[in-house]
């Protein structure tokens, strides 16, 4: 089967995934303009910044001037006024008079060398005296500019950071493409798995290298329990997803304020703006469901305590039973509390512009359950269980777009209150003798 | 079919593969010139189908190229064989797939390729059922 060039490759469900060449192309336009942008601004800073000080240090003539005047010259700025110290001095060159206002190189400059500050312009402007002689240096190539002060700004050197960063970006994915352009995925696969195993950092021998695709889990088993080997960490403790949610509703609520304010003078003032008040409106109504959203959490999180889990063994595996600890506090009566096992696959892709992701749980088996109890009286609830995972299950999987996720789900109903939910994860590896379904 | 093509033959046709197996079989080249071959590549890959974009993590990787000297012979079957690893174990999920296959890759002149792919199967986890409702 020949290759042949396409637009769009495999059709995935109602959509297709673009073309590989065409994203190779894309990009090496992209980071062309990276690199050419980066070029150019290089070869603007060293014209504006670094030639005109390499000239007046070393190319400029010494020469006797007299200063004839001096003032503090003012511009209005975008921040307010900006001053540059002027000197009027008096010279001749082979016979001829100049009468020139000047300083230092980047009076020249396209920014005529002003800054914040008069009183350090004043200060500079103080160390002149009229009608007193001093040294000057002169553009043999045009004496007309001239300066009293010789010195390198090594500080603009800082804004060198820019343009090189655009280079090195530039060229490093250039390069990159470069090394990978008519390769196979293969190839490509290959060549980065190597360069993978190179990195200075990778642990040799890891459980990562043992079992490919598998994520190595590390926060999942650094935490031992007090009743069973280890304690799951929940994904989300409820403090975090109250914060996240509260800043969320204050930040969101805070611009819709500001909105809304203006949206109102408007309208005192008889000048509505509708366009803004419809818009306004809208984002008004977001705002209230993030507040219920945000106090939902907040009833769950001072209502609900924390939930603790706690596990005999991990990773688990295919068939395995696993004794499970189970505790729950808090203050409110429980109508319903149950513990599940569940498998997640997540996958993520590109729609257009966007990267959207989907989760489908593939699997929801019961572990525990238990009705109509106080979690916090007399003493905080804790319970055992075991659990068995499913035969033949498949083990966790992690790649740069497609997942297999397990995990425990705590899940709680309270009467009155809004349900709650919180979630494990767990680490699921093929079985020991790598035997499944014999 | 008889344009050029690559088949692939796996020495224990059809079986499933354990983690820790010697997977072995041979690829052959049919309608394809020796002068027309500049590389080939013999790769043991695991890729991803489904929703979400493409994975691709090769296992086995080898590349034979006329320019450095090494002998492709269309004509002759080649070998190859590799011991499968853990994971990742063939998975038929809803939205996430992950196969296994043998992949042979011919580059020929005027920048053509042909390739030739061969399944199978590491590991027996059942296919994903429906989701809960």
């Amino acid at each position: 089967m020949a290759r042949t060039f396409r637009y769009f490759e495999k059709k995935r469900g109602h959509r297709r995934t673009g073309s590989k060449t065409l994203a190779i192309v894309g990009e090496t336009v992209f980071f062309t303009f990276f690199l050419v942008g980066g070029v150019a601004g290089l070869f603007v800073l060293y014209f504006m910044l670094v030639v005109p000080q390499l000239q007046a240090n070393t190319e400029f003539v010494a020469h006797r001037c007299l200063v004839l005047d001096k003032r503090i010259g003012e511009k209005e700025g975008d921040d307010g006024m900006l001053y540059r110290p002027e000197i009027q001095i008096e010279y001749s060159i082979q016979g001829e008079r100049f009468v020139v206002w000047t300083y230092d190189i980047w009076i020249f400059d396209a920014t005529g060398g002003y800054s914040a500050g008069r009183e350090e312009n004043q200060r500079i402007l103080d160390r002149f005296e009229v009608g007193r002689e001093y040294v000057c240096w002169y553009d043999p190539q045009d004496p007309s500019r001239v300066v009293l002060v010789r010195a390198y700004r090594w500080w603009l050197g800082l804004l060198f950071i820019l343009p090189v960063s655009f280079i090195l970006i530039g060229a490093g994915r250039l390069v990159y493409l470069l090394l990978l352009a008519g390769k196979s995925a293969e190839r490509r696969s290959a060549f980065t798995q190597k360069a993978a195993r190179l990195a200075p950092f990778e642990e040799k021998g890891s459980g990562a290298a043992d079992f490919p695709a598998i994520p190595a889990g590390v926060n999942l088993t650094d935490s031992p329990g007090t009743a069973l080997a280890f304690r799951l960490p929940a994904a989300a403790t409820p403090s975090v997803a109250l914060g996240t949610t509260l800043a969320a509703a204050v930040i969101w609520n805070g611009i819709v304020a500001w909105l809304l304010v203006v949206s109102v003078r408007g309208h005192m003032r008889g000048q509505p703006d509708w366009p803004l008040t419809v818009f306004s409106l809208i984002f008004a109504a977001v705002g209230l469901v993030l507040v219920a959203w945000a106090a939902r959490h907040a009833m769950v999180a001072t209502g609900v305590g924390p939930t603790l889990l706690e596990i005999s063994d991990q990773p688990l595996r295919p068939g395995g039973r696993y004794q499970l600890f189970v505790s729950q506090t808090g203050r409110l009566r429980l109508r319903c509390f149950e513990v599940l096992l569940a498998c997640e696959e997540e996958a993520t892709y590109r729609h257009g512009t966007d990267t959207r992701k989907e989760l489908c749980r593939v699997l929801e088996q019961p572990v525990f359950r238990r009705d109509d109890f106080d979690p916090g009286r007399p003493a905080p609830f804790a319970a055992s269980c075991e659990v068995q995972m499913p035969e033949r299950a498949m083990h966790s999987f992690q790649s740069a777009h497609n997942e297999v996720n397990w995990r425990f789900i705590v899940r709680g109903k309270i009467a009155g209150w809004p349900d709650y939910e919180r979630s494990f994860p767990v680490l699921v590896y093929p079985s020991e003798d790598g035997k499944e379904g014999r | 079919m008889t344009g050029p093509r690559i088949v692939i033959r796996l020495d224990e046709n059809g079986r499933i593969y354990q983690p820790g197996d010697r997977l072995a079989g041979e690829y052959r080249m049919l309608a394809i010139d020796r002068d027309e071959i500049k590389a080939l590549e013999i790769s043991v890959l695991w890729f991803t189908e489904g929703k979400g974009d493409e994975d691709l993590a090769v296992h086995d990787f080898r590349r034979l190229s006329a320019e450095d000297g090494d002998w492709i012979d269309p004509r002759r079957p080649g070998r190859f064989s590799t011991t499968l690893p853990n994971s990742p174990l063939s998975y038929d999920g809803r939205i996430v797939k992950v196969r296994w296959c043998v992949r042979v890759r011919a580059f020929l002149k005027r920048g053509r390729e042909v390739v030739g792919q061969r399944l199978f199967r590491l590991g027996d986890v059942p296919a994903a059922k429906a989701p809960p409702t």
